[in-house]
């Protein structure tokens, strides 16, 4: 077929990784390179020790043949995301974070855990933030209804992980509902 | 000088715009319009990059810095085909899914591509006449209908279901979005929500929202 049945509901984490992979973050270059056209855009200069943004595949790239140091994004170091997490288990709603966080930290924390401070502790604080934000999804389920369901702040990993069945809920209670009269 | 982040963001690359068209034809029960100028464009730069890297590779005195440049030039390229064939073979799907709806609505044939339509009518023959010779033909006639719509019963023509909710991720200010059982909702961007894709189609097709 040309589509496996396996893809047709949601999207692979790794699609997501993917797409993800395109935005840009900061490297310390140990290779200089001219600036050069990519499809998505011109990256480049790179000089050495100068600092340089490029698309996150790319500073993986780099950096797994050790032609690079990744520098974390604002968002990616024990602080903010502690914060995060207090937030998280003191309040209501999921707190702010960027669109693709899991993603991103995976990719970086998987690539570059020498150039990320307290790399370790980071993984455990995004457990943990993880699991916090999923308890208050399955709280949140007993709200859905079948015309509209808002979820602020709801990330892209975490609604890909709920897809199947928050969309399998709503058309049941789509289902249940009928117009007056349409007996 | 460079410009703010946020500005940056507001400005989409061919590539991000088909990575979003990709997303949102993924996410969609029905087959969104085609995006055929941007396909073309994207595919012409493929080859642009390609022929530059063979270009580059007959050269005899590459340095390390060249071969670098000539992974990662490769590197992004098999990335872009990567999404370009998803993005094809997604809509192949659907084509071929409600290949016999396609034949008989016009609204839906004016989304498709020229190629698409042709596809979509040898599949819907194909399968029409596989049918036919395997199993219809033995059949009483009044059995013998692949069209038929019974009452009480789903039509026998596979046809896109817009009431299937989907999860919309708002990029602009959208709104009031008025819902079938009368409430309307303002979507700022950066805003989550899910609801049936037939209330979420115009502004889809209006570039105001993705599908996540």
């Amino acid at each position: 077929m040309s589509l496996p049945p396996s893809l047709r509901t949601s999207a692979t984490p790794t699609e997501l990784e993917l797409i993800a992979s395109q935005q840009l973050i900061e490297i310390i270059p140990l290779i200089a390179m001219e600036k050069t056209a990519f499809i998505s855009g011109a990256y480049g200069p790179l000089r050495p020790p100068h600092r340089a943004k490029v698309p996150i595949w790319m500073a993986v790239n780099l950096k797994l043949k050790k032609k690079c140091h990744i520098m974390a994004p604002y968002w990616l170091n024990t602080e903010f995301l502690q914060a995060r997490l207090n937030e998280e288990t003191t309040e209501s709603g999921f707190s702010r974070l960027p669109f693709r966080f899991s993603e991103v930290s995976k990719v970086l924390l998987d690539v570059a855990p020498d150039d990320i401070p307290d790399a370790d502790k980071l993984r455990y604080i995004l457990k943990d933030l993880r699991e916090a934000r999923q308890a208050k999804s399955r709280e949140g389920l007993a709200n859905l209804d079948r015309g509209e369901f808002s979820l602020p702040n709801f990330c892209s990993m975490e609604i890909n992980e709920v897809r199947p069945f928050f969309i399998r809920s709503m058309a049941i209670l789509q289902q249940l509902y009928r117009e007056p009269g349409e007996t | 000088m460079a410009p703010p982040p946020h500005e940056l963001e507001d400005e989409e690359t061919p590539l991000q715009k088909l990575m979003r068209h990709w997303m949102n034809e993924r996410h969609a029960p029905d087959i969104l319009p085609a995006q055929e100028e941007l396909l073309a464009s994207l595919l012409d730069h493929i080859r642009r990059q390609s022929e530059a890297v063979q270009l580059l590779r007959g050269e005899p005195s590459t340095s390390e810095e060249d071969h670098i440049r000539i992974m990662l030039v490769q590197t992004e390229v098999e990335r872009v085909k990567f999404i370009v064939r998803s993005y094809v073979r997604t809509r192949l799907f659907k084509i071929e899914k409600f290949a016999r709806f396609i034949m008989t609505n016009p609204e839906i044939q004016a989304r498709i591509t020229t190629a698409e339509r042709a596809h979509a009518s040898r599949h819907a023959n194909l399968t029409d006449k596989h049918f036919h010779f395997s199993v219809l033909q033995s059949l009483p006639e009044t059995q013998s209908h692949l069209d038929d719509t019974p009452i009480f019963m789903p039509p026998m023509v596979t046809q896109p279901d817009e009431s299937v909710p989907v999860f919309v991720h708002a990029l602009r200010e959208c709104g009031p979005i008025n819902f079938p059982d009368g409430s309307s909702l303002n979507m700022t961007p950066g805003y989550i929500s899910l609801m049936p894709f037939a209330s979420a189609k115009a502004l889809l097709n209006r570039g105001d929202v993705e599908l996540v």
